[in-house]
């Protein structure tokens, strides 16, 4: 009986860090949800909680509206173009990439790329070869590394036990850190084939990618494209091998400090 | 740069707040909104024959959120990922053909009022100060002259009734 009461209240404790980040209006983690019938719960609790919202707060945020628009035009300026996969890369290169949240002037240039008319697949690609110029992209360890930076405490280090993997955002950058079997990395969110956010997969220990079912290791590679598969055979889960390679997510500088893991970003 | 809009951005001009605030008003929070309109989009520039009639793009486009939606939830659920089309019981994605639902921002807000009146007192009271007034564990618990620790607890059992009650699955 009062086992019963324990386990209720440390569920009730445990569920009630669910709903803070609801109603923070973070991004609630699948994680912090632990059967099926917590899983109703927390569609519930995302139904009352935008009931809950004035419908100012139900909008979307016009940055991130003009950001797809621009991607629309994009498609419409070159649907051939959008259509075709990336070319595939013998040694794929670290890479940046950004997500929706751009300053004016980002979108301003990426607007003029699409007026211009350049030929560029899909605009992250555009911006990615500008945010690379810009950014004077160097080695392995610090592709996000420019003049202007700094470190940005992410996490504790006891958020992140080893196989685990936490969401983090920063002013210019969003990312997992993730503990690699004892390595702690940092790694976008952002796929690198058209900028979906991907998310973690703990019984896979990969980062999936919702739109087309990319796969990323925990060192930022593609796990699941045809080379992996022709290695070992076949990826855990997946019916065939992701159809086209992939570059590497991108890493930024991490480092662990009075038990917490910092991240060094590049000034938004 | 003062060309009128193409088709996927005449499409986009015309759906995507709504796209979004049909996504939000299912997922509750911004940043799952986002992700999930956009791949919405993506998905529409690589699939969608913009040629359609306005009606069957419309119809498209809710269809395709309402699948992201399910995509999103299946996350929560502890399955079997034997495959893509394995879902939950009542989250099939719905079908080629599906319509557009008539009213599609306004169904999950009237749906959480029904389903709050049916509710026992104390149960409809903890979840309305939590997401409706928004208040905090504390001030809920103040509210009700009941400590913290059984404002949590309350709002526990009264989402579990809840969420057996009305199983938000849209039709």
């Amino acid at each position: 009986m009062v086992d019963d009461e324990r386990r209720m209240t440390d569920a009730a404790n445990r569920f009630d860090g669910y709903l803070e980040a609801l109603l923070g209006d973070s991004r609630p983690s699948p994680e912090a949800v632990d059967d099926n019938d917590e899983a109703g719960m927390a569609r519930m609790a995302a139904e009352l909680a935008a009931s809950g919202r004035p419908a100012s707060d139900a909008s979307p945020d016009p940055a991130f509206i003009e950001q797809l628009r621009l991607r629309m035009r994009q498609a419409d300026a070159g649907v051939t173009a959008i259509r075709r996969p990336p070319p595939v890369r013998d040694q794929p290169q670290p890479d940046g990439t950004r997500r929706w949240r751009l300053s004016r002037r980002q979108l301003l240039q990426a607007g003029l790329g699409a007026a211009t008319g350049v030929a560029v697949g899909v605009i992250g690609a555009s911006l990615r070869s500008e945010a690379q110029r810009r950014a004077g992209m160097g080695e392995d360890d610090q592709p996000l590394v420019a003049g202007e930076g700094f470190w940005t405490q992410v996490a504790r280090l006891d958020e992140v036990p080893p196989g685990s993997a936490l969401r983090f955002s920063t002013a210019a950058f969003d990312g997992f850190v993730v503990n690699d079997g004892g390595t702690v990395r940092a790694l976008s969110s952002v796929c690198t084939h058209m900028g979906c956010t991907l998310h973690f997969r703990p019984d896979w220990q990969d980062l999936r990618c919702p739109c087309h079912d990319a796969s990323f290791d925990l060192a930022g590679r593609l796990a699941n494209g045809r080379v992996t598969w022709r290695a070992q055979g076949a990826y855990p889960g997946d019916a065939r091998a992701y159809p086209i390679e992939l570059p590497d997510l991108v890493r930024p500088r991490v480092k662990v400090e009075d038990e917490a893991v910092w991240v060094w970003t590049a000034q938004a | 740069m003062s060309t009128a809009p193409g088709p996927f951005e005449q499409v986009y001009d015309k759906h995507a707040v709504a796209i979004y605030r049909f996504i939000y008003a299912r997922v509750g929070n911004h940043p799952d909104a986002e992700d999930l309109t956009a791949g919405v989009f993506v998905r529409a520039v690589e699939q969608l024959d913009t040629g359609r009639e306005p009606g069957q793009v419309a119809a498209w486009l809710y269809r395709v959120a309402q699948n992201a939606i399910a995509d999103h939830w299946r996350a929560f659920y502890r399955l079997p990922l034997v495959g893509a089309d394995h879902v939950a019981p009542g989250w099939e994605p719905v079908d080629e053909g599906g319509r557009a639902p008539a009213e599609p921002d306004d169904r999950a807000g009237i749906r959480v009022q029904a389903l709050l009146r049916r509710l026992p007192d104390h149960y409809r009271r903890v979840l309305e100060l939590r997401f409706l007034e928004r208040m905090s564990v504390a001030e809920t618990a103040h509210s009700m002259g009941i400590s913290s620790g059984n404002a949590r607890v309350l709002q526990y059992r009264a989402l579990r009734r809840a969420a057996l009650l009305g199983d938000p699955t849209d039709g």
